[in-house]
């Protein structure tokens, strides 16, 4: 009551503030020695580098090991290539009118490959590349499980209490690029989607450090879509893209760090105690960041799946594969072909990987040249809604020099892997 | 935790993190040299060779946790140690079980497996985390005890 009639007395002087803090303070606050509990004790383990970046590899083991097998062994491998490919792809090549050859139908269903001088119908949707077969496939058969396993675990990580634990265990590292630990946290929700980790981008402090973040994750993390295609068709890859990709991420953004201008501040980090995450706000979150990645993902891919093959039936595609053809074959090391992919990956990059496993399954490219296709398509540009965001979130001198930085990274990184290839025999 | 309590803990993770070190060990090799399978051990990396060395890395972590835990057990950061190590082999071990119960539920040719091949799924060899599992269960009476004395 006492205090209620303080309040009353508003506004307080600086002074008088101070004695209210004081008596509220004796009246609820309790002092005493205070005994460490487990919980605590966990806590504190899990931030301390020692014992902390073990824990990490266990978790991020789990994390991707959960991914992998609710993604690809149960519903991707499991039902979904069942569903697209023993029975909507033949279902639909025995009742959609043209058939192989016609126009509409290749763009619809099924645009076919050429065998021995012999146009023949596809048997999986990764080659069938029809707005209905492979537009379908790409985001409900593989995409939207590897969405789901990943933020089901990325919930799970933060509400546990996970995520801030991980920043603190990196800070380190990433001071060196500019950065600080909470830009963990862009980067993990970029590889579920590169759209909200470019507006989570929001929590670092300076222009310079958002500026660094986005070019970052526009060049070298690959969204949940993307990550899932790529384990369906290169699974024994995916330990050197990654390996390849965190170098770049490291590397250019050390380079980056030196050259642009501005401040990189310390900053101190609240982490919060571990807690019981509730089943409600996970499938919330679950539901609304699916839900939200389906409804900007579906009508890309159905798109980028009718410009490609447009592009295909107009002859589009092989004069631009002819133009850019000596430049890929030379400098990148990689078939004229992957012209296709680069274009659709411009609209999707999980799209772009399945037109690139179109390539693979007719045996266009060698293993070292589907490995380094994999990585320019990742590094190469961010996918449209990226690039409107990326559009949003910086000023004009900002994109214009995230979109310098691309080209650079995407030449002298995309050569350089050619470089090694060659240096090592494989390319 | 009493005496004898604290005393069994102190042996039983040390035998523990010495195994565990151990598989870690072997995992680390069997990495290096393609994986094998020992009777009803495996360490083949079959499903995954990029699982393998990760995997030895987790493990040898795991038998230097509980090592380091031994010491002055019922101190509530040293018991920490050892809980730490039991929740890493809880989510490798808990993966492992994940992935055949992945591969168990769709068939081959049909929709859905065969009884027999469900059960085949689950069949031996098991990774070295798995035979570690059931061991590192004790940890839950610790915690237990610990969660009383807090009380």
């Amino acid at each position: 009551m006492q205090v209620k009639k303080e309040v009353v007395k508003l506004p307080l002087s600086v002074d008088e503030r101070w004695d209210l803090i004081e008596k509220i303070t004796k009246q609820t606050v309790e002092f005493g020695a205070y005994k460490h509990t487990l919980k605590d004790a966990i806590a504190e383990l899990t931030v301390k580098p020692l014992t902390g970046i073990p824990v990490a590899i266990a978790v991020l083991y789990g994390f991707w090991s959960f991914f992998c097998d609710f993604a690809g062994t149960l519903f991707t491998d499991g039902f979904m290539v069942k569903i697209f490919d023993e029975h909507w792809l033949p279902w639909l090549q025995s009742v959609f009118p043209g058939g192989l050859g016609n126009p509409v139908y290749a763009l619809m269903v099924d645009a076919g490959h050429l065998e021995n001088g012999v146009l023949v119908p596809s048997d999986n949707c990764f080659e069938a590349f029809g707005v209905l077969t492979s537009g379908l496939f790409v985001p409900f058969g593989v995409v939207l499980w590897a969405v789901l396993a990943f933020y089901l675990v990325f919930a799970f990580l933060e509400d546990i209490g996970y995520l801030p634990r991980l920043a603190v265990l990196v800070d380190t590292v990433l001071h060196k690029i500019g950065l600080h630990g909470y830009a963990i946290v862009p980067t993990f929700l970029s590889l579920g989607c590169n759209v909200p980790g470019v507006t989570a981008t929001r929590v670092l402090e300076t222009r310079k450090q958002r500026f660094l973040m986005i070019t970052l994750l526009g060049i070298f993390i690959p969204c949940g879509a993307q990550i899932g295609i790529m384990q369906d068709l290169v699974p024994e890859l995916m330990g050197w893209i990654f390996l390849t990709l965190a170098i770049g991420y490291l590397g250019f953004g050390y380079i980056l760090n030196k050259i642009v201008p501005g401040e990189s501040p310390e900053i101190i980090m609240d982490v919060p105690p571990y807690r019981m995450p509730t089943l409600r706000n996970i499938a919330r979150k679950l539901w609304i960041r699916t839900s939200r990645f389906l409804l900007v993902a579906v009508p890309f891919v159905l798109l980028g799946c009718l410009i490609v093959g447009l592009m295909y039936l107009t002859g589009a595609m092989d004069w631009l594969a002819s133009v850019l053809g000596p430049l890929l074959i030379v400098w990148f090391g990689v078939p004229k072909e992957t012209v296709a992919p680069l274009i659709a990956g411009f609209l999707r990059k999980d799209l772009a990987v399945g037109v690139l496993g179109g390539l693979m399954e007719q045996g266009v490219m060698t293993h070292f040249q589907v490995f380094t296709s994999v990585v320019l398509l990742c590094i190469y540009f961010p996918c449209l809604a990226t690039f409107a965001l990326m559009l949003k979130e910086e000023n004009w001198k900002e994109f214009l020099g995230s979109l310098a930085s691309l080209v650079v990274m995407v030449f002298v990184y995309g050569g350089l892997i050619h470089l090694v290839g060659l240096m090592l025999g494989v390319a | 935790m009493n005496e004898m309590e604290e005393k069994f803990g102190q042996i039983y993770f040390t035998i523990l993190g010495a195994v565990a070190l151990a598989f870690g060990a072997a995992e680390l090799i069997a990495s290096a040299g393609g994986g094998f399978t020992w009777g009803i051990l495996d360490s083949s990396g079959a499903t995954d060779p990029l699982f393998l060395p990760w995997r030895a890395i987790i493990l040898l972590s795991v038998g230097f946790f509980y090592l380091s835990s031994v010491k002055d057990f019922a101190e509530v950061h040293q018991l920490a140690k050892a809980v730490m190590a039991s929740i890493m082999i809880w989510i490798v071990a808990g993966m492992a079980i994940w992935t055949r119960i992945a591969s168990s539920i769709p068939g081959e040719e049909t929709w859905f497996n065969s009884l027999e091949g469900f059960l085949a799924s689950y069949a031996p060899p098991y990774c070295p985390e798995m035979f570690l599992l059931p061991f590192s269960l004790v940890i839950v009476y610790y915690i237990m005890k610990e969660k009383e004395a807090e009380k």
